[in-house]
Formats: structure tokens, sequence, C-alpha cells
């Protein structure tokens, strides 16, 4: 009998556990990632992974997991296929147990489970402060044995440029580049899953890690492979601002009373600590004095935004807002935060206890992502699936904590299993595809990496990176103004026109980084594009979309999965409703019971 | 007014494996945290040397930039550490960064740290499991093992260990700190202790913990703090329990 | 490697046994030896009493070469393999352990010529039937001296961080707290032997025998 192959693209946890599937299966896997797989995003999660266990006799149902899923993501999510997880994230947790995962423990030797935002329920297994970490070092694990046993071949090191669809549309293969010798070349496969993570370098500057780009996203984008919800991208109130990287700062630094304040004069030059009381606008105090500090999430992310961009009130013109513990005894500061205290003097070199910190919110977390049938993780072009992050399926409008991890390790199974069965299936194998095909493709992708090295331009790709990260954030991210949406559209296209001439430092043909940044950023543009069109089209707020000129979910209109749609060379957005068959949809609020 | 504070960085560049290695001065902006990814970053958006030369971008490794995915390791000012926690204000300057030493190398500081995934596989670093279907719940851990072997999972395969270890290097295959804890690890997991003669071993063959010469660096250079010289006593007690046992039953 | 291959590599024995070799016989002759040497701190009468009591040992050749002589030859030559195998860093990570490695090594190499000379000048040269008065005269030659106060010291140091890392590498000595206290123990029989050590080259040198008072009175 023929023996099928599959692509898997990306080794973070999405992309290791279709490829743990597909072994499984006894069918070959060719797994591809730019960074040694051990080294993706997914170890940057901090908190757990959810799974209604119910192991605190608190009556937690799969149901209940399921309904606060819906709930947090604004109901915009497709609801079957989230309910499945919710029923299979028991059995994940199990699994991930039976790895060897050294999630922390109940004096009797059994996972324990903590609260996590959006739920009263004790249901997030963790291993410490780096449950991601720890979940990806299992798969890794997994994954290292099968290839020891000869059944999975690692291409770590090569890059995703483009997926080889043949005349009827059928994706046959990938076409990649290696970082070292800058070759591409085409792989075949009869199918192909993408487990590519999320888009968090389109905002410049986020809490994602260097590889998440949304390339590849990007790329197949162009290539007919449909894209959904775009516009949602989750926004973690409180980050360490940093040059490179925005590092999340926990929330519990305002639960133990750390106050959240700027100076009134934006011209302010004197070092916080000698800026008297008169002179410090606690906003979030003022603003809103029930709560003050402790709003929710998505509140403090928009006043601190409005403080910024609105109220040019940011610390020495930055984006940035003092978080102050140091009215707070030092004795306790290090009983109760001294971990993440630690986290900031590492980073920034300077002692949170003695000078008040500097906080931003930060691009987090892509919920749009590839379109995938609400069944097995299938793109519209058939061999083509998608997983994780870099999917759109679970997560709706806002996703809830801890539910990331459990999504990309669901996905990515029935990823691996959809491929499987539709290889196995397959009438005319991909080996059967005409080598032209394939050739055409390479041919391709060889005359973009030839013209990039090759032309003279006056562009250089990081500063229309770092223009890109800077109007994104301002205008895409926490607040969007319609008016606003219309120009980040035309600065975008205008750097688009700006790419055109770009002049590449570095022309070499050995790991040159620059090579590859540069085809990157044109993916990127690509994608921005899609959040910003998808932002502007959508009069509503909903989840992490919010408008204040329509500061209201708008179910009779809105309620509806955007799918971009890459149409002669540019972008259409289509519709499509939401599959509310299970719950249905009702306000969403988190100062009253739901 | 504005900073005119400088800061300046030599990087050790090197084309290629096989080309010749040459030190590169530039002059970049001071600002306030700044770390060495955030040097190299600003060299890639400017690429002239302190002298007025035009250069290439510096290829290096790094992901995550928050310590957690252990690409960045270099040496900088001669020291192995992860570049995005070396802050430039905690530095003497001019500030030197050069490749490791102890892998080959890629390019300018990027270098390939496959030996050590090699290593992992040798060693059977994972725990065996019968397959990803619902077997129900994993063995009870008690809260005392997990404390133990939670530390040792946070290995970031960042290779520091293996770079300040005297014993590794082109005269050896010594496996290095970081695989032994690994080992550590899965032994004492209670599934994993099912295959722990086998990952012992592992670890009694060429290249494995009888190279360690007790220098103790890795303990010192790890960015995770790792009980790494404790994981090495507990392997070699159990590695020569072992071996001792092979030589006496065969 | 097989997987089903459970024993170890050649090279793991040799170094297992490089590493007991230096505690067990080579460190315990060492310390045989300080202590018989010490004789010379009661009376010149007691150490000739005490090396005829040892020289006449029987099958003291055999013993000589399979208890001593060998294991030293093993423990010194596999050594120096072992330090050609490993590459020092020292100046870039001055750590303690990174001192004590490359200690060990210098020290280690002094120790096995020191011991060489010393078996060729005071076993050789004297057909295994050396002499208190023997060793008091090569004392009187300050280059000897100084050799004998070098080769003490080294051998010292070696046994004493030798000790600690034994107890380090076979597992004896596992965690933080029992490394340390390991090394404090090396520590004490390093300074230990040093002390003993010192004393009894004085004693031969300056025919200095503070013991003397434990002999009956004549």
């Amino acid at each position: 009998m023929r023996q099928p192959k599959i692509i898997v693209v990306g080794g973070g946890l999405a992309g290791l556990m279709a490829t743990i599937r597909v072994a499984e299966a006894g069918i070959p896997v060719d797994l591809f990632s730019i960074v040694p797989v051990k080294r993706s995003h997914s170890v940057c999660a901090q908190g757990g992974i959810n799974a209604a266990k119910n192991q605190k006799g608190e009556g937690d149902t799969v149901d209940k997991h399921f309904d606060d899923t819906i709930y947090g993501g604004d109901f915009l999510a497709n609801q079957p296929l989230v309910k499945r997880m919710c029923e299979a994230a028991p059995g994940i947790i199990d699994l991930l147990d039976r790895m060897g995962v050294m999630f922390n423990r109940t004096p009797e030797g059994l996972l324990d489970y903590r609260r996590f935002g959006g739920t009263l329920y004790h249901r997030t297994a963790f291993a410490g402060a780096t449950t991601g970490q720890q979940l990806l070092y299992a798969l890794d694990e997994q994954v290292r044995r099968h290839e020891a046993e000869g059944k999975v071949k690692k291409f770590e090191g090569a890059t995703f440029l483009s997926a080889v669809i043949d005349g009827g549309g059928v994706c046959r293969g990938i076409c990649a580049m290696d970082l070292r010798t800058m070759e591409v070349k085409t792989f075949t496969a009869d199918a192909v899953i993408f487990a590519t993570g999320g888009n968090g370098a389109i905002f410049g500057r986020s809490t994602n890690s260097v590889v998440c780009t949304g390339s590849a996203q990007a790329a197949l984008f162009q290539q007919g492979v449909d894209y959904a919800n775009g516009e949602f991208i989750q926004v973690h109130p409180t980050a360490i601002p940093g040059e490179d990287k925005l590092r999340l700062m926990s929330e519990s630094a305002r639960g133990e009373g750390g106050r959240v304040w700027v100076p009134r004069n934006p011209a302010e030059k004197r070092p916080p600590k000698s800026i008297p009381e008169a002179e410090r606008f606690y906003f979030l105090e003022e603003w809103y004095p029930k709560y003050g500090n402790l709003v929710p999430r998505d509140i403090a992310t928009r006043a601190i935004h409005r403080i910024v961009y609105q109220e040019k009130l940011g610390i020495d013109g930055q984006p940035a807002v003092y978080l102050d513990v140091t009215h707070i005894p030092r004795e306790t500061l290090d009983r109760k935060l001294e971990g993440i205290l630690e986290i900031y003097e590492k980073f920034l070199g300077v002692d949170p206890r003695v000078e008040p910190m500097k906080v931003f919110p930060a691009m987090h977390y892509t919920m749009g992502g590839i379109w995938v049938n609400g069944e097995d993780q299938a793109s519209n072009v058939p061999g083509i699936y998608a997983a994780g992050e870099c999917e759109y399926q679970y997560h709706g409008a806002n996703r809830l904590g801890a539910n990331s991890l459990v999504s990309c390790i669901f996905g990515g199974g029935i990823a691996g299993r959809a491929a499987v069965k539709y290889a196995k299936n397959l009438e005319n194998s991909a080996e059967s595809t005409p080598a032209a095909v394939f050739d055409g493709e390479r041919k391709r992708q060889e005359e973009k990496n030839h013209k990039l090295i090759n032309q003279d331009g006056s562009e250089n790709p990081i500063t229309i990176w770092r223009e890109l990260g800077q109007v994104m954030t301002e205008h895409v991210t926490v607040t969007r103004i319609n008016k606003d949406l219309e120009m980040t559209d035309g600065k975008i296209r205008a750097l688009q026109e700006r790419y055109k001439k770009i002049n590449l430092s570095d022309r070499t043909k050995w790991s040159n980084q620059t090579l590859n940044f540069a085809r990157e950023l044109e993916n990127m543009l690509v994608l921005a594009r899609v959040i910003t069109l998808g932002a502007l089209a959508r009069n509503e707020s909903r989840g992490a979309h919010y408008k204040p000129d329509y500061p209201d979910r708008d179910d009779a209109n809105w309620l509806k999965t955007t799918r971009a749609k890459w149409v002669n060379n540019d972008i259409q957005l289509t519709y499509e409703p939401v599959d509310i068959s299970l719950i249905k949809p009702r306000p969403r609020r988190y100062d009253a019971a739901k | 007014m504005a900073e005119t504070k400088q800061v300046i960085v030599k990087v050790k560049r090197q084309a290629g494996p096989k080309e010749a290695a040459r030190w590169e001065e530039f002059s970049l902006k001071w600002r306030p945290s700044m770390n060495v990814i955030i040097c190299l970053r600003d060299i890639a958006e400017n690429p002239v040397t302190r002298d007025g030369k035009k250069t290439t971008p510096v290829t290096y490794d790094s992901n995550c930039l928050e310590e957690i995915c252990g690409s960045c390791a270099m040496l900088i000012n001669g020291k192995a550490r992860m570049a995005c926690s070396a802050l430039v204000d905690q530095l003497e300057q001019p500030i030197r960064i050069e490749p490791m030493s102890k892998f080959p190398l890629v390019r300018d500081l990027a270098v390939d740290r496959q030996f050590m995934f090699e290593s992992l596989k040798r060693v059977k670093a994972w725990i065996p499991i019968d397959g990803t279907y619902n077997l129900g719940e994993g063995p009870r851990v008690s809260p005392e093992v997990q404390e133990k072997g939670y530390p040792l999972s946070n290995c970031i395969t960042c290779g520091n260990c293996l770079e300040v270890c005297p014993q590794v290097n082109e005269h050896n295959q010594f496996v290095g700190a970081a695989i032994i804890s690994q080992v550590r690890l899965f032994n004492m997991h209670p599934t994993g202790a099912m295959n722990k003669s086998e990952r012992i071993a592992a670890i009694i063959g060429p290249g494995g913990i009888q190279e360690c010469a007790n220098a103790q660096n890795c303990v010192h250079a790890c960015p995770k703090g790792i009980p790494l010289t404790e994981s090495i006593a507990e392997v070699n007690r159990d590695a020569w329990k072992q071996a001792l046992l092979s030589w006496l039953v065969g | 490697m097989s997987s089903t291959a459970t024993r170890p590599d050649t090279s793991y024995l040799l170094r297992k046994l490089h590493s007991f070799t230096g505690i067990l016989p080579v460190g315990a002759f060492l310390a045989e030896h300080f202590w018989s040497n010490s004789a010379a701190l009661v009376s010149a009468e007691k150490y000739n009493t005490v090396s005829q009591e040892l020289q006449t040992i029987p099958f003291r050749l055999i013993v000589e070469w399979a208890a001593i002589f060998l294991p030293m030859l093993f423990h010194g030559g596999y050594g120096i393999y072992i330090w050609l195998r490993g590459k020092s860093n020292v100046s870039a990570y001055p750590w303690v352990g990174n001192w004590l490695y490359v200690t060990q090594r210098y020290t280690g190499l002094i120790a096995f010529a020191y011991i060489g000379w010393h078996l060729y000048t005071e076993r050789w040269l004297t057909h295994g039937r050396s002499t208190y008065a023997n060793v008091a005269a090569d004392m009187r030659n300050p280059w000897y001296l100084t050799f004998f106060v070098v080769g003490v010291l080294a051998s010292s140091f070696h046994l004493g961080a030798g000790i600690w890392n034994f107890l380090c590498k076979w597992g004896l000595a596992a965690t933080v707290k029992a490394q340390q206290a390991a090394g404090r123990l090396g520590a004490l029989v390093g300074v230990a032997f040093s002390v003993v050590g010192i004393l009894i080259i004085i004693s031969f040198r300056y025919d200095w025998h503070p013991f003397s008072v434990y002999l009956p009175s004549k």
C-alpha cells in the first residue's frame, strides 16, 4: 500500500501534538520549525491549563467550562467544537500527567488546581509559573522519542515560505527555506498541518516571541487560505515595557495594593519618587472610585491607553504608566510578590521596591487566525490544516485565561488525526503531482529572494517594521476609532509601497537573517491590513474589540465571523454566521452574576 | 537635552564556519534598560561600525527574550550568559560579544547546539507512554518529588553549562551537566523510573558522566539556577551501583 | 549505542578506577606513610625501627608493586590523560570549584613527580633500606628540602581535594549541604596532612624530636 506523508509546520504545543498523533498512526512526519522546537513560543505561557476535573469538589463541570469559554469569548466562537474541547480537556490533563509534566501536587499526590480569571472554579492545573514550558517540553520529549525511532524527521532552522498548490487547488506540499544555506526547496506531502502561532510581531513589540510574525498565515492567505476574525487581538493590561519585548507583569502586583499613576504634568522630568502626591494622577482611582486599581483587565487596559494616547500623559511622552508598589512594606513585597518583582529587576535593572515600575498594556494573544471548519481543523484549501494560535476556532472575541494551552493540544490532536484520515483516503497522492508544480513554486520563491538580495533601494526593513508596530499598537489594539483605522490602513499601504524599495544590508547567502526578516515583513504587512480592515468594518464592541463610538455588542448585525479572502490580490471581507446552537447569547458582564 | 551617552560594543564576526573571525566595534546610543539584544537590533537597523564602515547585521539566535527559550546564549565579556537578560548598565564597556566556543559556529554569534538535542535522544529523556489515547490519570507524585523535579525540568537547553565546563571540548564527547540532570529528572518520575537502567546505561557510555571532573562551573553558569551538581552526584550514585552490578553479574 | 547495552563504557570503568585508586590504595598509603614517618618526631631510633618493620614485611616486592607502585602509576598516568582531555578556563570563570579543578591537576603532577623522585632517592638508591640518617642527610640539601616541602604540600592538597571530589563523584555527598560538608572534610584532611608533613620534614632537618618526651627516661 502507498505510504502517505504528512508535514507539520511549527513546533509549538499544537504542532508537536499533531506530530505525535500522525507518528502514532504510523505515518512519517516532516516537522518544520524556524527554531529548535524546544525553543518555541509555547514556553512563554505562564499560568496554567484549564480542565473541569472538579478536583476541589466545587461542582465544576465540562458544561461550566464550556459556558465560561463561550461567555468569555463574547459568543463569537462556534460552539460545538469548543464544547468538544472542554470535554476533552480532562483527558488532555491526564495525558500530560502521564507524559511526566511536573504539575504542582496536593499533599495526596494529585494534581493541584488554581483559580484563574473569568471563572469561579479551581480549574487550572499548573506547573510552577512556567506551565507552557513544562507542557511544551513534555510533547517535545515524546516527539524526540518518535524521532529516535525514525518516525519523525525534524527540519529545524527552516522557514516556511509557501504551500505547493496544484492546478486543482489541492495542497501537495510546501516550499521552505533553510535558514543557514538559504536554499529554497520543496517538500512533498499529502497533507500539511500549520501550527505557526500568533502574530505579535505585527504590533512591533508584544509579549510574543521573535518568531511570532504571522508570516506563514499571511503567506497562506495570499495563496487562498481564508483568515478569520483577524481583528480580535488580546491585550494584557500590564507588561513591562522593553525596547525588545514586552514582558508580562502579573496582575497580582495590583492585587497586593499597587497603585497606577502618571505625573499630571506631561513635561514632568523629575524622578517619580520626588513628584509630590498632589502632582500625581492616580487615574484609575479617580475614574473608577469603586474598584480603583482593581478594575477588570479590559477597563484597566483602556484607561491606560486613554492616558497615553488621548490625554498624552505617558511618562516622558512614552507609552508607559507607573505601577507603584513602593509604599507597600518591603517585607510584604518580598513575601507576596518576590518572583514577579525579580523579573522586573532582572530585565530593567531597577528595584521596583524602591522605584515605581513602568508598565503598559501589551499585545498578547491572537484570537483570529486561519479559517478552519468546525469539525476537524481543515482550512478551505484541501490538504491544509491548522491548529493552535494560528487558527481562529476556540476563543471567539476574547480568550479565557488558561485556555490557550488546552486549545493548542486539542486542536493539534484533532488536526493530526484528520490529516491522517485525509492523506490515507486521498485518491491521487502528492507523489503523483507533476514535478512542474513543485518547480514552479520553488522558482517563484527563489525569484523573490533573488530580487530582494539584488535590489537597490533606500528603505530599511527594520524601520518599516518599527513604524508598522507603532501604528498598529496605537490604533488597532485596545481602543479602535474608525477614522484612525482608516488612517492606519493608509499608512500600511504606504509602508507596502516603501517596502518595494527596501535595501538589504546583508546580501550574503549564508545564514542571512536580514533576508528572512524582509520576507516575513512583506507578509506581516498583509496580515496587518487584514486585522485593521476587520476592525474597521466591525462597528460594535465585542470581547477584546472595543470601539468607543460603538460601545455595545451588536448581535443583530455582528454576531458573525469575519472571513477574509484573498481575491484579485486584495483583501475581501466576507461574513458567516456563528454556530450558537448550544448556548444562547447573553450580555457579558463581569460586574454582576452572569 | 537628550542623552548623548554611548554604548561601545565589540562583536566577534565570522561569516561562516570556515571564514576568518574578526572584531567589529560599534557605537550605539545609550537608552535606559538596554540589553545586549537591543544592541544587536540597533546594529541591524544601522549596520555601520564605529569607524564608519558599512557592514552586515549580526546573525544571532533569539526568540522569547525572557530567558525561557534558551536561544540567545553567547559570551558577553567573556562569560556565557543569555543576551536578553544581559543589561548594558551592568556590563563593563566596551562590551565584548562572542559566540559560544564549545559548539560549531554557524555565523557570527549563532552556533549549532544540535549536540545537546542528540544527547537527549541518547539518554532517552522522555517518559515512554503507551500512546496518546485516553488511559486515565498518571501515577501519583508526591509534592516532595514534584518540588525536586520541577526545577530540573526548567532546563532551557541553552548550553551555558557545557560552555563553561572545562571537560567539554574537542577532545571528548562529554554530554554535559544539562543532560545528566535530565537523566535524574526522568529517573525520578514514577513511570520514568521503569526505564532507569537504560538511561543510566546511556550515561555511563562514551562521553557520559565519567567525564565530569567536578569543577562545578555548570551550577554557577546555569541561568535557571538548576542544582546541576546535585543532579550529577545523584546520577553518579546510581551509575556506579549499576556498573558494579553489571560487572558482577554480567 | 544499542538500547540494550548495560555494560558501562571502558572509559567509565577507568575513570571510576582512577577516582577510587586515589583514595584506595594511594590515599590510604599516603596516610600510612605519613603515620610511619611521623615516628621521626619521636626519635631516630623509633623511625628506624618502624621503617625496618615495613622494609621487612613478607612478600614485600609484591605488596609494594600491587598496592603502591602500580596503583600510583595508574592514578598518575591516567590523571595526566584526564588533564590533557580537559581545557582549563579558570581565568574566565574564577569560581572556587574551578580553581580546585586546576590546582588539582598541577598538584597531582607535582605530587607524581615528587613521589617518583622520592622513590628514586629513598627507595631505589637505598635499595629499600633507607634509614633516618639517609633521609636526614638528604634534607640538608636545600634543593632537596625545597622539593620535600613542595611535594608534601602538593600531595596533601591533592588528597584533600581528592576526597572532596571522590565524595561528590560517587554521589556520597549529593546535596549542596552535603557537598559543602565534604569540602570541609577535604580541607581538614589537606591541612592536617600538610601540618604533619611539614613537622616531619622539620624533624629530619633539625633533628627535632618533640615526642621524645614519650620515651622512658634513660
